[in-house]
């Protein structure tokens, strides 16, 4: 059976682009114009995926990431102008899996598809634990970490910092998640600590720290593990 | 400490010379004084020299004593001098007419001197007192010179009042300066003088004409137009004309500089307009050219593959479509750079700043960029070990986003990327090697829609002019400086902060 995606979006020209691009694509694709119309269908029955646009005529598409969060796990992929940067992370910590700022390509939005997908039902599954790319090699269950053939020393808090990008492997994680996860939910505030200890993880990763391959930088969002 | 001082002057106990009594042991001793000195030369001087002490007394009584136990001091002298000396000794007699004459004469004498001296006494603690003004006036001008708001003007005005009277004082300024004149808790008949002061622009009070009958003075602040508010002294005397002239020295110096504030504060906006006005204009002009043009090339490319799409060649439909996508890209970031200039311009909110990494920042412009650099043109050279700064990474992407496609888009060689510190400075600067920019064309580049035109490239001016703004409402600067050897070199410098986060790294 074909994945069912929702596109919830209220121009009607990137309606049809983002429906006729997936359906090339072999997703069935849905389309709902506001959000009261989304949840309905959601209600009704739940699409695989959800692509939704932040800014809608009935409200900012926040509400809705917090009330389908609350009882599904479906990758939810967020779409949103530059100037909506605050929603947008605010979205991300509500358990949106990833966003697209417009104007983007069809190619960027399948490339995010694939990466939720890959992700998406991980909660029942087993976890991701393993991560490969090029010369690097991540193995959380043995705690190993080689690059270019040498292994690592990381100290305990880079381990762990570098474990949850592995975890959403491909997905930007925000700020405010990575500080929750790794440091504790009374230091979301401390980015400094973010900056410091990803400066450490880079320099022992990276070949060259100032043109990152492996943890790319979202200007102003958070950290993504590259995986292509 | 401040509290204990108090406490000590209130519990010092007071001079002798500060007792209510002391003035009239003072006379007692100065007349026992002279009678005393008086008897025991009785066999050797004569009545004329006896008489010489108690003027001398009395002279001593006027230049030290207040002008009543002076007055007494005189008096007594005289009927002591009489009583003790004068024959008929021992009584209020006296025998001759000479001898009364010599009495009169020497009571019109002190009388006469103690009333001179008490006058002159007082022109000196007036002349004292003028000069102390005097200076609190220019002490508050100097204050007032340098605030900057109205609630300091206030504050400054207030303690001027307090320390020149003693009161109490209540200052009301009218809004704009404040948001309520009135203190709540003030009461009704001060709140109804302060606004018949302010709405009439007329001193009242005993002495100034107006309503004679109060026992406080009402000034206005500043004219009819501008009134700026009112202050209320209470507990004054009507014949204290030096201390109301005080008063009105310090009401106007205070009108006058709230006024010089109200008319900053609109030199301020109506600037502010000005340069919004001019934005809004330049934008206008960028959108009747720079926008069109794109737009045209897309809908022509568009077009041109709706209706003979099959007649084109393969390449030819490719290179069509090539060009709409990076015509519409371009589109997309003068559309970007054009709304963030706006947003910055208006400056109605400071950027939202964090802890970020000089060196996170750039590689993530730089992973952006080198789709369009697949030559590998640019050459960033971040040294290890740079120090956090507080910026909005964002609108910092956007600024080295911009001079590094500038520099891609007008020279061909390789490009520096460099970023050093240097007093107390983070300092970023791309260099290329592409035609070196004019001198008259050095600071005209940084307008918005100004653009080194000789290139024959597109672009909408709009870059640079988004740098500087982006680096000055960080507190730093954008400048440009020929290179060596010909090229360009644009820097912008970021000030550091003093302290890098603090806290514990868990």
């Amino acid at each position: 059976m074909n994945l069912r995606v929702l596109v919830v979006e209220d121009d009607a020209e990137i309606r049809a682009l983002i429906q006729s691009s997936l359906s090339v694509e072999g997703f069935t694709v849905q389309t709902a114009v506001s959000l009261s119309e989304a949840s309905a269908l959601i209600r009704h029955d739940l699409p695989d995926i959800l692509v939704l646009d932040l800014g809608l005529p009935d409200g900012d598409g926040l509400s809705l990431v917090q009330e389908v969060r609350k009882t599904q796990s479906l990758p939810i992929l967020m779409v949103s102008a530059r100037h909506q940067e605050a929603q947008k992370i605010q979205a991300l910590d509500a358990g949106a899996d990833d966003y697209l700022v417009k104007p983007f390509s069809v190619g960027e939005l399948l490339a995010r598809i694939r990466v939720a997908l890959r992700h998406r039902g991980t909660a029942l599954a087993a976890a991701v634990t393993t991560h490969t790319l090029d010369d690097l090699h991540i193995d959380l269950a043995s705690r190993l970490v080689t690059v270019r053939g040498q292994t690592l020393h990381l100290t305990p808090t880079e381990f762990k910092l570098l474990a949850r990008l592995v975890r959403s492997a491909g997905r930007v994680v925000t700020h405010r998640q990575l500080l929750g996860d790794v440091w504790g939910a009374e230091f979301t505030e401390h980015t400094h600590y973010l900056r410091l200890y990803m400066g450490q993880l880079r320099a022992k990763i990276e070949q060259d720290p100032a043109e990152p391959r492996h943890l790319l930088t979202e200007t102003g969002v958070g950290y993504r593990l590259a995986v292509s | 400490m401040p509290v204990v001082l108090r406490w000590a002057h209130m519990k010092a106990p007071t001079p002798l010379s500060g007792q209510p009594w002391f003035p009239w042991l003072a006379v007692v001793a100065l007349l026992s004084a002279a009678t005393v000195s008086g008897s025991l030369l009785d066999n050797h001087v004569s009545l004329t020299s006896e008489a010489m002490l108690y003027v001398l007394v009395v002279v001593l009584a006027s230049y030290t004593l207040e002008y009543l136990p002076s007055v007494v001091c005189a008096v007594a002298a005289v009927t002591a001098f009489n009583f003790f000396f004068v024959p008929p000794r021992w009584t209020f007699e006296v025998d001759s007419q000479e001898h009364l004459l010599a009495l009169l004469v020497m009571l019109a004498v002190a009388l006469l001197i103690s009333h001179q001296s008490a006058l002159l006494r007082r022109e000196t603690r007036l002349a004292h007192l003028n000069a102390l003004r005097a200076t609190r006036v220019q002490e508050l001008a100097s204050q007032l010179a340098n605030a900057t708001r109205a609630a300091d003007v206030l504050a400054a005005g207030q303690s001027a009042f307090n320390q020149a009277f003693a009161g109490p004082c209540m200052l009301a300024l009218l809004p704009p300066d404040a948001a309520a004149p009135f203190a709540p808790d003030l009461p009704a008949d001060v709140r109804e003088g302060l606004q018949s002061c302010m709405r009439d622009a007329a001193a009242l009070g005993p002495g100034t004409g107006r309503w004679p009958g109060l026992n406080a003075w009402y000034l206005p602040l500043g004219h009819a137009d501008p009134m700026c508010g009112a202050v209320c002294i209470q507990n004054i005397a009507a014949t204290d004309f030096a201390g109301r002239a005080h008063a009105q020295a310090l009401c106007a110096l205070l009108a006058q500089t709230l006024w010089r504030l109200r008319l900053s504060q609109e030199m301020q906006k109506s600037h502010a307009e000005a340069q919004h006005q001019q934005v809004q204009s330049t934008f206008l002009a960028a959108i009747s050219h720079d926008l069109r043009t794109p737009l045209a090339a897309v809908v022509g490319a568009a077009s041109a593959l709706q209706t003979q799409g099959d007649k084109l060649s393969a390449t030819e439909q490719a290179r069509l479509l090539a060009s709409i996508v990076s015509e519409a890209s371009h589109l997309s970031s003068i559309t970007e750079n054009t709304l963030q200039l706006v947003q910055l311009t208006n400056a109605a909110q400071p950027p939202r700043r964090d802890w970020e990494s000089m060196e996170e920042i750039v590689g993530a412009v730089l992973a952006r960029l080198r789709v369009r650099d697949s030559t590998r043109r640019i050459q960033s050279k971040v040294p290890d070990g740079l120090p956090l700064i507080q910026v909005d990474a964002v609108l910092i992407a956007q600024l080295i986003a911009n001079l590094l496609d500038n520099a891609l888009k007008y020279s061909t060689d390789a490009i520096q990327l460099q970023v050093r510190l240097s007093d107390g400075a983070m300092q970023v600067c791309v260099k290329d090697r592409g035609h070196a920019i004019p001198l008259p064309l050095q600071q005209s580049i940084f307008e918005p829609y100004a653009r080194n035109d000789q290139s024959g490239q597109r672009g909408a001016g709009l870059g640079l002019a988004l740098g500087r703004a982006i680096a000055s409402v960080h507190g730093g600067s954008l400048t440009l400086h020929p290179r060596r050897g010909g090229g360009n070199s644009f820097c912008f410098s970021l000030p550091l902060s003093a302290q890098q986060p603090a806290g514990e790294m868990p």
